[in-house]
């Protein structure tokens, strides 16, 4: 258990810098995940909080104390990779128990016992003891490192992409496990993926990276309602957002957007004053493909456009109707059913939409931050330990 | 334009060469009786996990493999024992295997100045077929200078030249990261819909497959197990294998013991005090004490209102909130019950909640052989 923190910090390999005078604070038990794209430099601020890399500048910090040059032995932080890295010749029983076995942590054979058998339990790995990691299956390997990881209580634990060359089937359990797992962690946990699903579903906080810098640090929920950029807004959310130019004004009072060749709306209050106080009237509106209804009927109010292409994907419909000169890309049920080309009039929900500078990309606003940002809890009750 | 036909063929490859290291392969047979038809105009997807046969089904049907038994006929013609240049196809693999030192509009023409076409005749396609898939403006282009999305347009753009009778994809997007699959599916299917070229694509992903093809024959140890539009193989399985490989997140497939109670049954589960109603329609083909494994996706788990009959209360074991959905799991003995919802509730973990299963979408399946156990028609 322990605070992490980065400050300033940079890591130049040659000619490119994989991480610019980059700071992070992770608290105490917390679960933080990088995200970004690939070379954003995920793994390589993993690695200088590991201490396999060293920073050209800044401090890494373990609950205070400057660890720059510090060993990595020294350092107590347990990493779990992408490709496991179990011993093949060992038993899960002896992979489990060779942290505890190495000279730094020794511990008498009854306690390493005792120590396995609890961390086992919760992972669902106390009937493969005898077992060689080539006898197990891949969730069941992963399982194993991660139990390897957890049987010590390291000062942070750091989970590089343990997920990334699962197939698509197996990703999912065991993300769902991870999350069920992770109360059990007890300790700081930095994660690094590219997925935004891992990131949603299991960071406290996120914090995106691109380019060696942090564009975005936040919870999930702040990183899909008020994304701090285009460039976060694109990362979160399948289909990718519909980002559309459009442009604001005001007349008699009344704040309008309008977009889309002549379609203009009338916007909220809350949105009205921070459009009015924006460095520009050039806009571009984020709209997602769950909040564009749309009919094969004409429809007052509606806008029409054509069908582009019609995806089924199992349990919704990817519609991308041409409006305009623009592609869109909405959610649709997953019978639906329409002819490439035919006439479709869509609505989208303006509440949801997110308005962005034009010139530099960058958040302005959207409708009810506050709302949007709150839960609603569903519960009738509280049960047992799940 | 052409119509495919592939008529009770087998593939066989033949491993006695004598190693000592080569393992006996179980299922001998890599194309097990595999028949189907591909309409003329239809896009066809051929889906299945590593080693079902499919890249091998493609690759008899380009003649890059011989045949083993059966026939395959392109139109009127059985093409078994024609060459792959008298085939009248076109191929696209995964990798490009664009020529490096030619430009894009050099690598376009290639075949066809390999065939002597007029160059006025070769300008007049490669154009066309440039603009189609949007590499017109890269024509003057090497393709070393070219992201992966563009190296493929420029390869399916090469197939496309020679206004072949028959389209070949194989895993045309798995080298592309996931902006760029996205958008070149949308493209290809575009594509397809301009030109109505017999097309034919290999994959092993599910969502590609079912956002592309008109229909999707689902191949898995050789042999073919279901073949049908997306929605069908989504909506009607016909075993659990492609109950459980189709659809993202995947289908909860469950082992369940079905019990008799005050009218009617309820699914019971090892380990768990669960127990959902089962819908009224299967009352004539299911008795006490039988056993099942049963199908329900997570979008068809639902969370009952107060006075709904729905299932024992139990508590949430995970709770996601991805932006566009929300994932709720409940622990039910060993396993994970997923449902996904659309709407902004949240749960915290130990919450109780009440299920039911959407009665029209919970599908039954033979505990031994996996096959679909129906409800009688009505």
């Amino acid at each position: 258990m322990a605070r992490i923190q980065l400050e300033g910090v940079t890591r130049r390999y040659d000619r490119t810098t994989a991480i610019n005078k980059l700071s992070l604070d992770v608290m105490d038990n917390e679960f933080f995940v990088l995200f970004g794209p690939a070379g954003a430099g995920k793994t390589t601020t993993l690695k200088c909080i590991a201490g396999s890399e060293f920073p050209q500048e800044g401090l890494v910090k373990i609950d205070g104390k400057i660890v720059n040059l510090v060993e990595p032995s020294d350092r107590n932080v347990s990493m779990v990779f992408e490709n496991y890295a179990l011993y093949p010749h060992l038993s899960v029983y002896d992979n489990i128990a060779f942290p505890l076995r190495s000279k730094l942590y020794r511990k008498s054979e009854a306690e390493i016992k005792a120590a396995i058998d609890k961390i086992a339990k919760l992972m669902r790995i106390d009937m493969l003891y005898e077992r060689k990691p080539s006898q197990l299956s891949n969730g069941q390997r992963q399982r194993v490192a991660i139990g390897r990881c957890l049987v010590r209580t390291p000062n942070v634990f750091l989970m590089d992409e343990p997920l990334a060359h699962l197939d698509a089937k197996l990703k999912h359990t065991m993300r769902t496990e991870l999350k069920e797992m992770q109360s059990a962690f007890n300790t700081t946990t930095i994660y690094v993926t590219h997925d935004y699903m891992e990131a949603m579903s299991l960071a406290d906080r996120i914090a995106v990276l691109d380019k060696g810098e942090i564009r975005q640090l936040g919870t999930a929920k702040e990183m899909y309602y008020t994304p701090a950029s285009e460039f976060v807004a694109k990362l979160f959310g399948e289909p990718e957002i519909n980002i559309l130019p459009g442009s604001y004004s005001v007349e008699d009072g009344q704040g309008w957007v309008s977009l889309l060749d002549g379609v203009r709306y009338p916007v909220p209050a809350d949105v009205a004053a921070a459009l009015a106080d924006a460095p520009s009237r050039e806009l571009d509106v984020g709209l997602r493909g769950n909040d564009i209804a749309f009919s094969f009927e004409k429809a007052d109010g509606w806008i029409p456009g054509t069908v582009y292409a019609n995806e089924p994907i199992g349990n919704k419909v990817i519609m991308t109707v041409s409006v305009a000169g623009n592609h869109l890309r909405l959610v649709a049920p997953n019978d639906t059913q329409a002819r490439m080309d035919s006439t479709v009039y869509i609505q989208p929900n303006y509440n949801n939409a997110l308005y962005f500078d034009r010139a530099s990309e960058k958040f302005i606003t959207r409708h009810d931050i506050e709302g949007v940002l709150s839960y609603h809890h569903g519960s009738k009750g509280k049960g047992g330990n799940a | 334009m052409a119509i495919l036909k592939l008529n009770n063929v087998y593939k066989r490859y033949d491993n006695a060469s004598g190693s000592p290291f080569k393992k006996k392969v179980k299922n001998d047979f890599a194309v097990n009786n595999l028949s189907f038809e591909c309409r003329d105009g239809e896009f066809l997807g051929i889906l299945g996990p590593s080693g079902c046969g499919k890249s091998t089904t493609l690759r008899m049907i380009a003649g890059l493999e011989q045949i083993t038994d059966g026939d395959i006929y392109i139109g009127d013609v059985r093409i078994n024992n024609l060459l792959p240049k008298d085939r009248n196809i076109g191929l696209a693999f995964e990798d490009y295997a664009l020529y490096p030192p030619l430009k894009i509009y050099d690598n376009l023409a290639f075949n066809l100045r390999a065939k002597h076409v007029p160059e006025a005749e070769i300008r007049e396609s490669v154009e066309r077929i440039a603009k189609l898939m949007k590499v017109d403006d890269l024509l003057d282009m090497k393709p070393l200078a070219l992201s992966g999305g563009q190296k493929q347009r420029v390869n399916i753009a090469r197939a496309l030249v020679r206004k072949p009778g028959l389209l070949l994809l194989d895993e045309p997007l798995s080298h592309l990261d996931g902006k760029m699959r996205q958008q070149l599916r949308y493209e290809i299917k575009r594509m397809h819909h301009e030109i109505q070229c017999t097309t034919i694509i290999v994959t092993h992903d599910q969502m590609e497959a079912m956002s592309l093809a008109d229909r999707i024959a689902i191949m898995d140890m050789g042999k073919l197990q279901q073949i049908g539009t997306p929605l069908e193989v989504y909506d009607d399985p016909v075993n659990v294998f492609v109950a459980g490989f189709i659809g993202e997140p995947p289908m909860n497939l469950m082992t369940s013991v079905i019990h008799r109670v005050d009218g009617g049954f309820v699914f019971t589960f090892e380990g768990s005090d669960l127990r959902i109603p089962v819908p009224v329609r299967y009352n004539e083909i299911v008795s006490d004490g039988m056993k099942v494994t049963l199908g329900v996706r997570p979008v068809d788990v639902l969370i009952a209102r107060d006075d709904e009959p729905s299932g024992t209360p139990i508590p949430v074991a995970i709770y996601e909130d991805l932006g566009d959905e929300r994932r709720i799991s409940v622990r039910v003995g060993e396993n994970l019950m997923n449902l996904t919802t659309a709407d902004a509730i949240y749960y915290e973990r130990g919450d109780l909640v009440s299920l039911k299963f959407n009665a029209e979408k919970t599908h039954l399946f033979d505990i031994n052989t996996g096959e679909r156990i129906r409800a009688p028609k009505k």
